[in-house]
């Protein structure tokens, strides 16, 4: 089986802080694959090379068969690579619908149409409220983003990057800053997407985590120091020193 | 609903009110009030173009003055050729028919902006300000140190360009010229600012990173932006040069960029109509304050800063309440 995404020896630095030490990860077609590890492992840095937002110094980066290491972040997400992020990003001033009918728009692959309004396009209008629809979100199509609730916010970004029409979705701590319930809600909502699509999941939440994941890296100062089924993570002693023990301590 | 009739009632009244400001200017006896009315509606394009690049796309340029000011050399060059029956570097004869110049003029412009877009929309915020900045002081010391077109003194000609039906020394007509480039220019930018690339622009306002994350590749989209943004002021500075017929280096100083953001500002930046306005209290303000002091920049700052206190979407916002 080969995997959708295939990183190998990733490596980033910033001054003298290894944030990616030669990172080896294979995302398989399919799957919920969880990085895990303490701050500062390097979990974020990871998600900005593998989106095209941070250049790697050195290692190779495959998706769907393809190295994609040197393309920008638009063409990445045409491949069908795109990331949510770790602080809430949506775009406040437009509603809800029009997040959503921007994505639909850039997909379709005309954003360089220059007269014919877009607020009144009504299959841009359909796609987006059917993309508010699938994360339960149709009733607050027409109120601000910024006004949203912080559980709403994190849904629409997430129905943002969904409608993107990704393969392979890069979720930065979907559940952070979620209350419990909510965070229920949006494990809720993952396991519904796993069908789809596959998702490589940064998370805190290890409830949230071991509840979803089929496979667990783990992440300690740049370096894989364990992957695997979940149940081997959780058995595994040197995660449990390096990372779950000091938690649990 | 009721906000979109307030729209409608303060966008019709102003529209209303300069269709008959000839009428007004000779029944007040005060010719005066024509070429000002001429100033407003030349400087709203301006500022309405600024407008586009401040309000929706959040690309502070100061060097808009520079596009203005090129738009209107192109006219005077065009002129001073046409005049001495000369060429332009030796290849291109002089010319003054309006359908030529002007679209000569906006396609010039647009140009400089492609190549200067290019360069300054790799710097982004404070610095992205000063690259704008110092591409326009660029051509203002270009257009000062070529002496054939009169260097410091600028370049005077003696007629406006030609125009089908219209008597070039007739300037009620050319006022209503004016208007009328202004009304389709206005539309055109509200279709603009409606359209996909309009919607898209002010997502990169409000968000670059989320929309690169959903497929968009921002440097484009701004350098679109920016160019035609820059070719609207060019076309403003064609007509700006037919009405003074003269063209000065100081149609492109950081000054003039300067008076432009603050019409944006004071007219309510994001609004587009809000340039109308803000172009309007500018020049009024300016003849008003002018005839007490040379110095009349001391009065109109702290008025500036008032607006922008009291309204913070400008006069447009005051008058036509939220959006």
């Amino acid at each position: 089986m080969t995997a959708l995404l295939q990183v190998r020896g990733l490596t980033k630095r910033f001054g003298g802080l290894l944030a990616s030490g030669g990172l080896d990860l294979d995302v398989h077609q399919g799957e919920i694959h969880a990085l895990i590890g303490p701050n500062g492992a390097g979990k974020t840095t990871a998600i900005g090379q593998l989106a095209g937002e941070i250049r790697p110094d050195a290692g190779t980066i495959r998706f769907d068969g393809q190295e994609i290491g040197h393309l920008p972040v638009h063409r990445r997400v045409a491949l069908g690579l795109t990331r949510s992020f770790q602080v809430t990003s949506i775009l406040p001033a437009f509603t809800a619908l029009e997040n959503l009918m921007l994505v639909h728009l850039v997909r379709e692959g005309h954003p360089f149409r220059f007269l014919r309004s877009a607020r009144q396009d009504l299959g841009l209008q359909r796609q987006a409220r059917d993309s508010l629809a699938g994360l339960g979100l149709l009733a607050r199509a027409d109120i601000p983003a910024e006004d949203l609730a912080h559980g709403e916010q994190r849904q629409l970004e997430l129905a943002m990057a969904l409608a993107t029409g990704a393969k392979l979705l890069l979720l930065d701590e979907p559940m952070a800053g979620l209350g419990p319930t909510e965070s229920l809600a949006m494990t809720e909502i993952l396991r519904r997407l796993k069908r789809q699509l596959t998702i490589l999941l940064v998370e805190h939440d290890m409830d949230a985590v071991f509840a979803l994941a089929d496979r667990v890296t783990v992440l300690v100062s740049g370096q894989v120091i364990a992957s695997g089924p979940p149940d081997a993570i959780r058995a595994d002693p040197a995660v449990r020193e390096a990372y779950l023990g000091a938690e649990a301590g | 609903m009721a906000d979109n009739r307030r729209h409608a009632a303060v966008l019709g009244l102003t529209f209303l009110l300069l269709l008959l400001l000839p009428q007004l200017a000779t029944a007040l006896s005060k010719p005066d009030l024509l070429t000002l009315g001429s100033q407003i509606a030349i400087y709203a394009i301006a500022a309405a173009s600024l407008d586009l690049l401040i309000g929706y796309a959040g690309m502070s340029s100061f060097g808009h003055a520079g596009f203005f000011g090129l738009g209107g050399y192109v006219v005077g060059i065009l002129a001073f050729h046409a005049a001495d029956n000369s060429l332009f570097l030796g290849i291109v004869p002089g010319l003054t028919d309006a359908w030529l110049v002007w679209p000569i003029a906006i396609a010039v412009t647009a140009l400089a902006a492609l190549a200067i877009g290019a360069l300054s929309l790799r710097t982004s915020g404070v610095s992205f300000i000063m690259m704008t900045l110092a591409f326009a002081e660029m051509l203002y010391f270009l257009f000062v140190s070529l002496k054939t077109y009169g260097g410091d003194d600028g370049l005077g000609f003696r007629r406006r360009n030609a125009l089908p039906w219209i008597a070039p020394r007739d300037d009620v007509a050319f006022y209503y010229v004016c208007l009328a480039v202004l009304a389709i220019f206005l539309i055109a930018m509200r279709h603009l600012v409606q359209s996909r690339f309009g919607m898209v622009l002010q997502g990169l306002r409000q968000n670059e990173r989320r929309m690169a994350a959903i497929g968009v590749a921002p440097y484009r989209v701004r350098l679109a932006a920016f160019t035609i943004a820059s070719a609207g002021a060019g076309l403003a500075g064609a007509l700006n040069a037919n009405l003074l017929r003269y063209v000065s280096p100081d149609s492109l100083h950081w000054t003039m960029s300067g008076d432009l953001m603050v019409m944006v500002v004071l007219g309510g930046a994001g609004s587009l109509y809000g340039a109308v306005l803000g172009a309007a209290a500018f020049v009024g303000l300016q003849s008003v304050l002018a005839q007490w002091t040379e110095h009349w920049m001391i009065a109109m700052g702290p008025i500036l800063v008032c607006t922008v206190l009291v309204a913070r979407r400008g006069i447009w916002g005051l008058l036509a309440g939220r959006r």
